[in-house]
């Protein structure tokens, strides 16, 4: 029931919020939300850090003809997900429009997105994580079209043509595993139970990488991005680029790096090359963007790059430094959409060439353009702020592994912070315009999530172990799952295994 | 032949002016030897000035002394020699521009009556005070 | 009046008809005179604080090496008869009380926080006026000495040299260190006199303004001002009435008074004042620190002190709040003590509370430039012919001179266009 009651509280305060009279709409959510946040909190309290198995496991028989069973169970990497989801879920709906069309459909969408959310993090069978994984298109779907903004509903399609098409891949993925593997049913106990040898493996994590690689999104598949966030209304953007992008790494982490640790290790030195290349490549992007919004989406994906590249290299501090990056990104994210949309509100723009002067101390937005300039400054890892701790991990736990791949993750930061300092420079500094600069007050309730995150990106940044200790366990037995040596598998091989060669190749030694 | 300062007791309609002279303590100045180019505002002239304007400068004799000294020019300058310059140099220091040669304007003050010879100078009757700046 | 003219082409033609038909820079509103006068009562009371310690500095502090208390007025300043206010005044501009005004009084004693504390307590909690604006004021009239060349050129002369030696010599007499410094370098030390005359300066002209805006803002309550003409009609006849107003320098040191600037030495309050601070505060001014970086380079500040253009009709009142900012100081003097009317109103725009020092600000400068107006047309009055005047020739000379004042007011900072809107908050 411990698990279940994450899936189930959101469900309910969603059910809640219908019940409830619109005008109550927002507090009931808020309830909604803060309920499991607690449950989750509380959760950290009871978890056996040094249990690096799943724990807290569920489990009862649903479709067993399908291989389908409800087992839940959760490890590190679980915990500090449903974590940042229930966290962010709580942050988003508080900083929803206080007039928001509509209330009631909104806050029960974003409660049902956020439990199935948690679902997909919990599911301990893949045909269940594969339900809530597709299950969570429906709701953001609706609330992307309904409470977007500009060509909203192109938005919208777009997003859900992609994640449909990473859905099919990786369902393509999960059913190999099943079928070449010849495992019983879908639970990952029982998959993690084959061995494949490893060009099948290669072959299983092509369809994984690029399925997954969509919902990260990677580079060049990562055009529904931009076009999706700027779309979103702030809420629906922390939930997007918070919480569900990080669906795509959990999943490579969990199918790719634990399942199918040897294909994983003849891939990795690409994944890391793609990771750079996203760095790099959006950060790029990032600093020609004249929309301080499509700025930030960008800055989303080029950061999401850095969780890719210490997945990739896959040693213990790479690895913790990737989850953390995780948490880091989603904290990051939430704090820049939810500026970004108060800037918006008040100012009526997001054009760079618009905005000027906001750190006016009195007539600007003083607060916003502060946790605005520290929300940077922690995305561009400045030390004492959440995402240093996880990039220098990254980092150093990459450089061991893959030089280049490493440095030009380096280079990034620095690209980081020329598009902050861009942003930055344009929005907070310079003259207010006397023209225009009548923006409304912000309230303390629209400070109040930025607050919160400030408090936790500071927090976190000045003691980062309480974010790394989590994570610890189960990379003790992902290092006892990667292989010692080194693997090679040649381009022969993998086609040899589309040509439907049987003769197994020679794994060298 | 009367001084400049005779001329203007004895004619009517500058009453305020010879207060005013007497005030700024200029009668023996004025008595002196020159010669003198004088722009002398009538009462109407001063009567057009902002209420309290005269009474507070003749409290304050320096001040008022300044004001009238910008109406007197050194050496003799009569109508006809006055249409050849565009400027004079009043004895205060400031310059007193001619707008207009015909009528003859000093400033934004019109003469009246032009050419009034005295002992030490010469008197033209305007219609404004005129003020330095 | 029927205007024989053709219409000014002048970019600001709009004000330039409204000034040649007697009217101010600022449009004509009841909001508009509304708040000028409330600004001119809130002006006012810190005023009535700069103006006598200006003198008491100028007057009785003097060359005091270290003057940590000079903005500790002492009670023979406070009670000291302001020359047009009171019973006691030959020419009563206001028909209130000549020593200082009572809520002054009320808020060197308590505060803002309400508390009698020691004054030094207020002092170093910063609960009181800031006399570094009407310093700043001071020194910027003193540093653009090119707009007071006959005052100027006094410091310079041998009776002025005479006259502060003597008050140096008594100032410091038995004092050897500062004799001996005078020896050696006895130009700081006038240069020092210099400056306490421009205290003395600005002092007497801010003598006159505070009972004036008293007083408009007395007749404004009692319903006597019809419209904003009216009110600049008023400092119209103000200037006018004490143009001749003496400005001299006295020092006292003990008993004695030696007149470094005597009152013979002819300096009228129009001429070595009341224009000198115009053309310094409202237009040129310095460059406020900390607000603004300048490029050199850009030739972002002018090579050209004349090109100056920093005063309060050109600023931009919105980056207030940083410390040390003149008009920033002058601000929070005002908010104290703005009639409820003025801080009702402020709290129906914008931010209310929050931005009511900019909101003032721009007031202020609303104010100000119907300051200037009345400026403007009484040097129209003084220096060119009557709006009513019969001849053409002299309506197109004030329409020129008109035009030429509006010209100071065509570069892209002014706020002339601004105030003409009542959105400009």
């Amino acid at each position: 029931m411990i698990l279940t009651l994450l899936i189930g509280l959101p469900l309910l305060g969603a059910l809640a919020v219908i019940l409830f009279p619109a005008t109550k709409a927002k507090l009931v959510a808020l309830w909604g939300a803060g309920i499991p946040l607690i449950w989750n909190i509380w959760l950290f309290s009871q978890f056996d850090l040094g249990n690096s198995h799943f724990q807290w496991g569920e489990s009862a028989t649903w479709l067993p003809v399908l291989g389908l069973n409800y087992e839940l169970g959760i490890d590190g990497l679980g915990l500090l997900m449903v974590a940042l989801n229930t966290f962010l879920t709580w942050i988003a709906i508080y900083s929803a429009r206080p007039d928001v069309d509509r209330p009631r459909l909104f806050y029960f969408l974003m409660l049902l997105t956020s439990s199935v959310i948690s679902g997909a993090f919990l599911a301990q069978n893949f045909l269940l994580f594969f339900l809530f994984y597709e299950a969570c298109l429906i709701p953001l779907y609706l609330l992307i079209n309904i409470w977007g903004g500009e060509r909203r509903s192109y938005a919208a399609t777009k997003f859900l043509i992609y994640t449909a098409i990473s859905g099919a891949l990786i369902l393509i993925g999960g059913f190999g595993l099943l079928w070449l593997g010849g495992a019983e049913n879908f639970s990952y106990a029982a998959l993690a139970k084959t061995s494949l040898p490893v060009q099948k493996q290669v072959l299983l994590l092509l369809p994984l990488a690029i399925g997954f690689g969509i919902k990260v999104p990677m580079v060049p598949l990562h055009t529904w991005l931009p076009d999706t966030y700027v779309a979103a209304s702030t809420p629906v953007a922390i939930m997007l680029g918070g919480v569900l992008a990080k669906l795509g790494t959990y999943g490579l982490l969990r199918f790719g790096f634990s399942l199918l640790p040897d294909g994983w290790a003849v891939i990795a030195p690409w994944i890391a090359i793609w990771a750079a290349m996203t760095i790099i490549y959006c950060a790029f992007l990032a600093i020609v963007q004249r929309d301080i919004k499509r700025m930030v989406a960008y800055s989303s994906v080029s950061h999401m790059g850095y969780v890719l590249l210490g997945s990739a290299a896959g040693n213990d501090l790479s690895l913790s430094g990737c989850i953390a990056q995780m948490v880091a990104h989603g904290l990051v994210l939430a704090i820049l959409f939810n500026l970004v949309g108060l800037i918006e509100a008040k100012v009526g723009s997001r054009e760079l060439d618009q905005l000027n002067g906001l750190m006016n101390p009195v007539r600007g937005l003083p607060f916003v353009s502060a946790t605005l300039l520290l929300g940077a400054m922690s995305s561009a890892g400045i030390p004492g702020l959440v995402s240093f701790a996880a990039e220098f991990a990254v980092f150093q736990g990459s450089y061991r592994v893959f030089h280049w791949q490493a440095l030009m993750g380096v280079v990034g930061t620095g690209l980081t912070a020329v598009y902050f300092v861009i942003l930055l420079n344009r929005t907070c500094f310079g003259r207010l315009d006397n023209q225009r600069a009548y923006f409304p007050k912000v309230s303390f309730n629209e400070k109040a999530p930025a607050l919160i995150l400030v408090t936790v990106i500071i927090a976190l940044g000045v003691q980062p172990n309480w974010l790394f200790r989590w994570s610890e366990p189960r990379e003790v037995k992902a290092i006892e799952i990667v292989p010692r040596n080194q693997q090679t598998v040649t381009l022969e091989d993998i086609g040899g295994l589309l040509l439907g060669s049987t003769e197994a190749p020679k794994i060298v030694d | 032949m009367a001084t400049i300062v005779d001329i203007a007791l004895k004619t009517p309609g500058f009453e305020t002016l010879v207060a005013a002279v007497q005030a700024a303590n200029l009668v023996e100045t004025l008595q002196s030897e020159g010669p003198f180019t004088v722009f002398a505002p009538n009462d109407d002239a001063f009567a057009k000035l902002p209420p309290n304007t005269v009474n507070n400068l003749v409290q304050n004799p320096p001040q008022l002394g300044r004001i009238l000294c910008y109406h007197v020019v050194s050496g003799l300058w009569d109508a006809a020699q006055l249409q050849t310059v565009s400027e004079l140099v009043s004895v205060e220091g400031s310059p007193i521009p001619i707008r207009s040669h015909n009528p003859l304007e000093i400033k934004n003050a019109t003469v009246l009556a032009e050419d009034v010879r005295a002992s030490n100078g010469i008197i033209h009757v305007i219609d404004t005070v005129i003020l330095m700046g | 009046m029927t205007a024989p003219l053709p219409p000014s082409t002048h970019p600001h033609a709009d004000v330039i008809h409204r000034l040649e038909a007697g009217g101010s820079m600022l449009p004509d509103t009841p909001e508009n005179l509304m708040q000028i006068i409330g600004i001119y009562k809130a002006y006012a009371v810190p005023m009535d604080f700069y103006w006598r310690d200006l003198l008491y500095i100028g007057e009785r502090v003097f060359l005091e090496p270290l003057p940590f208390f000079k903005y500790f007025l002492s009670k023979p300043y406070l009670d000291r008869h302001n020359t047009y206010a009171g019973d006691q005044s030959t020419l009563r501009v206001w028909r209130g009380r000549g020593e200082a005004h009572p809520e002054l009084m009320e808020f060197i004693d308590k505060g803002v926080s309400g508390r009698r504390l020691p004054r030094l307590l207020h002092h170093l909690g910063h609960d009181r006026i800031n006399m570094e604006f009407a310093e700043a004021c001071m020194r910027s009239m003193f540093w653009h000495e090119d707009i007071n060349p006959k005052f100027n050129a006094y410091l310079y002369t041998e009776a002025y040299k005479t006259a502060a030696d003597k008050a140096i010599k008594a100032y410091f007499k038995g004092n050897i260190a500062m004799l001996g410094l005078y020896k050696l370098f006895p130009e700081m030390f006038l240069e020092q006199v210099r400056q306490r005359s421009y205290y003395a300066n600005l002092g007497l002209f801010w003598e006159v303004m505070a009972p004036v805006f008293f007083e408009m803002s007395d007749i404004y309550d009692e319903g006597g001002f019809k419209g904003v003409p009216d009110a600049m009609e008023f400092l119209v006849n103000g200037i006018f009435a004490v143009a001749g107003r003496p400005i001299y320098h006295h020092v006292y040191i003990g008993d004695e008074c030696f007149e470094i600037i005597p009152k013979s030495a002819g300096f009228t309050w129009l001429y070595e004042a009341a224009l000198p601070y115009v053309e310094a505060i409202f237009y040129r001014t310095t460059p406020f620190r900390g607000t603004k970086s300048y490029d050199a380079q850009m030739q972002q500040v002018p090579r050209d002190q004349a090109d100056f253009h920093y005063g309060i009709l050109y600023a931009d009142v919105f980056p207030v709040g940083s410390a040390g900012i003149p008009p920033t100081l002058l601000m929070h003097d005002m908010m104290r003590f703005l009639p409820p009317y003025l801080e009702e109103y402020y709290h129906q725009h914008c931010r209310g509370e929050d931005d009511q020092l900019i909101q003032l600000g721009i007031t202020f400068q609303r104010s100000m430039y119907n300051v200037t107006s009345a400026v403007i047309q009484a040097l129209r009055a003084a220096l060119y012919y009557p709006l009513d005047d019969s001849n053409p020739e002299h309506l197109m000379a004030n329409r020129r001179f008109f035009e030429a004042q509006m010209d100071r007011l065509t570069r892209s900072e002014a706020r002339l266009r601004d105030i003409q809107t009542a959105d400009y908050r």
